[in-house]
């Protein structure tokens, strides 16, 4: 509503079907802060467990993934109804939203296994995480157009390519380029790696620590 | 008793990362620009077999390692060094509180820990037995874990963990908070499950409790293992430990 009644009334952000534009980059913005915010506890909030049973850790960050994608597939389904209402027809196209979802949630997973198992040895992670992310919120061309947006921020932004392509997919009259796919693939598999790499070196450890 | 070994540890070391310098902020971090954890081993070169069907006591003063050691069997914590083998199923560690999920109420606990056990979530019996067994209410299973007193959670924790059947049963120092009647319906309940060739690893800080469970024991002492044998010699070396100091 702030988006709708503020940032649309700017001249300079004149952008066709704005509710659609703002809400098809919520969507994905908010699946994204939901699992950070969860997962970021997640170890240590299960170290009863962790402590008393052979279970991979990994579990617990992943379920955070698993519960949030329900409400993220959940909520793009009535994002296409409400697309119809705006005279959005449908097509075949709209099926590319699947891949895009599934590397959305890699690159998220990536994200919430590197804070999650940092934040078992420094408790104060989930807290610079919240003072990063609305930084990170209005760095992201979510409710004025791309080109309001320095395109140096841009490019180092991750969570800009996935929305790029989910509005590509959603709007758009042209099919996203194969340069946005290739992007978002090395994205999701380069913060997949990352967080993989770090969580494997640290696991073993945190036991001694939760 | 079959002499097959159920557990089998060969020079198994375990560090732990432990921090001394009192950083546990990336901000703390950021300003002392210096590496705060140091690996220190837990265990030290540990070497035992526990035959199918034995009772294995564990005894040692504070601090001495009992616990990981028990983490290590159950593959909570994996050895830096070593080899462990474990040729059977075990129960949760019943350790005070462990495995509880303090959010959860007493029958979502039952449910969590039998799925993840591979017992299914539903399994109405298991439910029946572990309702039965810990002579909690209906409307004391219905509060969150977290509102429990000590005697309260090692009831749920010991009915969950005999509902398992597994081969091994561990028990960390719980029963000592649970009230008398509670205490001799599980000693009654260990007996039991000896009897039926399972086996108990029991860490006490009573040498009485160890030698009516257990056939063997081990003594540790800062994270080494300084004898093994007969549950009745360990456990007066453990006596003349604290004599000596």
């Amino acid at each position: 509503m702030i988006f709708i009644a503020i940032f649309s009334k700017i001249p300079s952000n004149h952008i066709d079907n704005y509710i659609l534009y703002v809400t098809s980059g919520l969507i994905f913005w908010f699946f994204f802060s939901n699992v950070t915010n969860q997962a970021v506890g997640s170890i240590i909030g299960s170290s009863g467990l962790i402590k008393s049973i052979n279970i991979p850790v990994v579990f617990f960050p992943l379920s955070e993934i698993i519960s949030e994608l329900f409400n993220f597939i959940l909520t793009i389904m009535v994002f296409l109804v409400v697309m119809h209402w705006f005279g959005i027809s449908y097509s075949f196209r709209m099926f590319l939203i699947i891949p895009c979802m599934l590397l959305f949630a890699i690159f998220s997973f990536g994200v919430t296994i590197l804070l999650s198992s940092i934040n078992v040895f420094f408790r104060d992670v989930g807290i610079l995480w919240g003072t990063i992310q609305p930084a990170l919120f209005y760095m992201t061309p979510i409710g004025y157009r791309e080109d309001l947006v320095s395109p140096l921020i841009s490019r180092y932004n991750p969570i800009y390519y996935f929305i790029k392509l989910g509005r590509t997919i959603f709007h758009d009259p042209q099919a996203p380029t194969m340069d946005l796919w290739i992007n978002c693939i090395c994205i999701a598999a380069g913060m997949y790696l990352l967080g993989a790499v770090v969580f494997n070196s640290l696991k073993n450890q945190f036991i001694s620590t939760i | 008793m079959s002499a097959e070994n159920l557990i089998s540890f060969k020079n198994v070391t375990v560090c732990y990362w432990q921090n001394n310098m009192g950083i546990h902020s990336i901000k703390d971090l950021v300003t002392t620009r210096r590496n705060p954890f140091q690996s220190k081993a837990i265990l030290k070169n540990i070497t035992f077999n526990v035959a199918r069907g034995e009772s294995l006591g564990v005894l040692g003063r504070n601090g001495s390692g009992k616990s990981t050691l028990l983490r290590t069997i159950a593959g909570v914590v994996a050895p830096k060094e070593g080899t462990v083998e474990i040729n059977g199923s075990f129960a949760p560690i019943l350790a005070i509180g462990a495995g509880l999920e303090p959010e959860l109420n007493g029958y979502e606990n039952m449910e969590l820990l039998l799925s993840l056990y591979g017992k299914a979530r539903k399994n109405t019996n298991s439910i029946q037995n572990i309702i039965d067994f810990s002579e909690l209410s209906d409307e004391a299973l219905r509060m969150p874990a977290k509102r429990y007193s000590s005697g309260m959670v090692a009831r749920l924790a010991f009915s969950i963990s005999i509902a398992n059947e597994a081969d091994i049963l561990i028990i960390d120092e719980v029963l000592a908070v649970g009230d008398h009647g509670f205490q001799m319906k599980c000693m009654e309940k260990i007996y039991k499950i000896k009897e039926e060739g399972k086996s108990i690893i029991f860490v006490s800080h009573s040498p009485g409790e160890v030698l009516k469970i257990c056939d063997t024991a081990i003594l540790l002492d800062n994270g080494q293992l300084i004898e093994q044998g007969k549950a009745s010699d360990i456990c007066e070396k453990y006596e003349n430990l604290f004599l000596k100091h």
